[in-house]
């Protein structure tokens, strides 16, 4: 079932909205803005469950490139200043975990651009719908999304032999510090979404997103490279993200790792999520 | 005649808007130069086969580079199928090979671009060719009958499922084929499932044959394995598309 419009106002009303004389007054704006999150965040989490084509390359392809980088690095981990690992597939976990929502991630974009090419948007407005909800729905079913594949490829890397030396509580952050990175990329994606109207111009990101994954730690510690590309690597904030995230994994748990996995990406968030709103208030008020 | 016209099309239609190449140019210079930057330190790996990244490197992007174009070229057939113009081609009397090798044609063409590209920032990244202008040759072969060997492949899917979302297959196959090979590291570096693999991959024979000028000299026994690979892929791929686009016009 998807979400209209129209039930998505029902919903803004709250479930006894048969009786608006005695719910009205105990409805709160914040408890509204709930309610349609959740309605959005149904929707944009049923669309991608329907497209799960669109979902398993994201999924396939990191576990590809893990698999094989972890037979064909054999030698590289002894290489010295290699960090000490009993596999590469240690070592390329956080990798493959970002990789993997990365390629979802500007869906939260994507998934907007497609409502204001087709009209969907305009209804919203028309609904009497709160401003938050029309980006956070999609944010979050970016999230759950994210969330869903970050425990899969954990699993299967738990199955393959991985080892976290930070125990479970690790893992949890390694899944939140992926999800943080999503909201930061979604909200990059819903500022373009919002600035042009057009799903091209937010999947244009990707190869940004991708390019900057690659120029970074993921697949190669910064130490053992050179040049110009070391110091673009080192200034990186996916860098900065997957270094404390693969220390949890390889050496334990750490509260000043978690605090910096944890921070980039929340600050990131913030800033894009933000960027969002502003644009978004100002495309009402300008319309 | 056809085929000239239909290849002929295509070169236009990248020069009238060139926005068209970026895809295909820009997705191996971000693998030549993140390859390059973050696997610098793999050539100290005693028995790499060069101290010089880029001599390792270059080959493979532009070998990606070309699938890329390869598939590329197929897509646009995918475009033709589905906006009709496709229907209109044939209507025309006269045999249907020609619209496939005019569109292989202008796959192979378009893969000089982000091998010329390619070859570039590798040359200003310090590539060296230790087996002389020969050693651009071989890239130039391989790279031309990897774009026709994947252009083919994509066409048999474009002719059988007429749609552009069925292009992800050929992408999916093409990023596969060039990563369980000698893409990043000899084959001998690699162990366990990935180095069968390796050995039996096509694209590996192709690989050597394109990088042997960049590791010393060309000789005759890199070339012939490559030489045949690229033949055995472009027969396949041929056969398989001709049956399909027979099937298309039936």
């Amino acid at each position: 079932m998807t979400c209209s419009p129209k039930r998505l106002a029902v919903a803004s009303r709250g479930p006894n909205s048969e009786h608006p004389t005695v719910n009205a007054g105990a409805a709160t704006g914040l408890r509204l803005a709930g309610v349609q999150t959740l309605a959005l965040t149904r929707r944009s989490v049923i669309t991608e469950w329907r497209q799960l084509g669109n979902v398993i390359p994201g999924i396939v392809f990191p576990l590809l490139l893990a698999a094989v980088y972890t037979h064909q690095f054999t030698r590289a981990i002894l290489l010295p200043g290699f960090p000490v690992v009993d596999s590469f597939l240690d070592f390329v976990l956080p990798a493959s975990l970002v990789q993997s929502v990365s390629f979802g991630a500007t869906e939260a974009g994507t998934e907007l651009a497609r409502d204001i090419e087709n009209g969907f948007f305009d209804r919203l407005r028309a609904s009497p719908c709160t401003r938050l909800p029309l980006l956070l729905g999609r944010l979050c079913g970016a999230v759950v999304v994210a969330a869903a594949k970050g425990i899969l490829i954990i699993a299967i890397f738990l199955m393959f032999g991985t080892e976290i030396a930070g125990g479970p509580a690790a893992a949890v952050v390694l899944v939140a510090a992926a999800v943080l990175l999503v909201i930061a990329i979604g909200g990059l994606g819903q500022v373009l979404a919002i600035l042009t109207g057009s799903q091209e111009a937010v999947n244009a990101t990707f190869p940004l997103v991708f390019t900057s994954i690659f120029m970074s730690s993921a697949f190669f510690p910064t130490n053992l490279m050179s040049g110009w590309f070391r110091e673009v690597a080192e200034a990186n904030p996916v860098t900065w993200i997957i270094d404390p995230v693969r220390r949890l994994i390889l050496e334990g748990w750490s509260w000043s790792d978690v605090g910096q996995a944890l921070a980039v990406p929340l600050v990131i968030s913030a800033v894009t999520v933000t960027m969002a709103v502003v644009a978004l208030n100002r495309k009402l008020s300008s319309s | 005649m056809v085929a000239s016209a239909i290849c002929g099309r295509g070169m236009r239609r990248i020069m009238a808007r060139p926005i068209l190449i970026m895809p295909v140019l820009l997705m191996p210079l971000i693998f030549v130069l993140s390859f390059t930057g973050a696997f610098v330190s793999l050539t100290r790996v005693e028995g790499y086969g060069t101290d010089n990244v880029f001599n390792w490197m270059a080959v493979y992007a532009a070998m990606q580079g070309a699938v890329f174009a390869g598939v590329g070229g197929a897509s646009t057939t995918a475009e033709d199928i589905e906006n009709g113009f496709f229907d209109r081609l044939l209507l025309t009397p006269g045999s249907r090979v020609p619209i496939l090798v005019g569109t292989m044609a202008y796959s192979a063409l378009r893969s000089t671009i982000p091998t010329t590209g390619v070859l570039l920032v590798s040359a200003l990244g310090g590539l060296r060719l230790p087996g002389g202008p020969l050693a651009l040759v071989t890239v130039y072969v391989a790279t031309a009958g990897m774009a026709s060997a994947f252009c083919l492949l994509g066409l048999a899917v474009v002719y059988r499922f007429r749609t552009m979302r069925s292009m992800i297959l050929i992408q999916v196959c093409g990023f596969s084929s060039m990563f369980l090979s000698t893409g990043q590291v000899p084959i001998h570096f690699m162990n366990g499932w990935l180095h069968a693999v390796a050995r039996v991959n096509p694209v590996t024979n192709v690989l050597r044959f394109a990088r042997q000028g960049f590791l010393g000299d060309l000789t005759w026994t890199m070339t012939w394995p490559g030489l045949v690979a690229l033949g055995a892929m472009v027969a396949v791929a041929g056969a398989l598309a001709v049956h399909q686009l027979r099937r298309l016009a039936a």
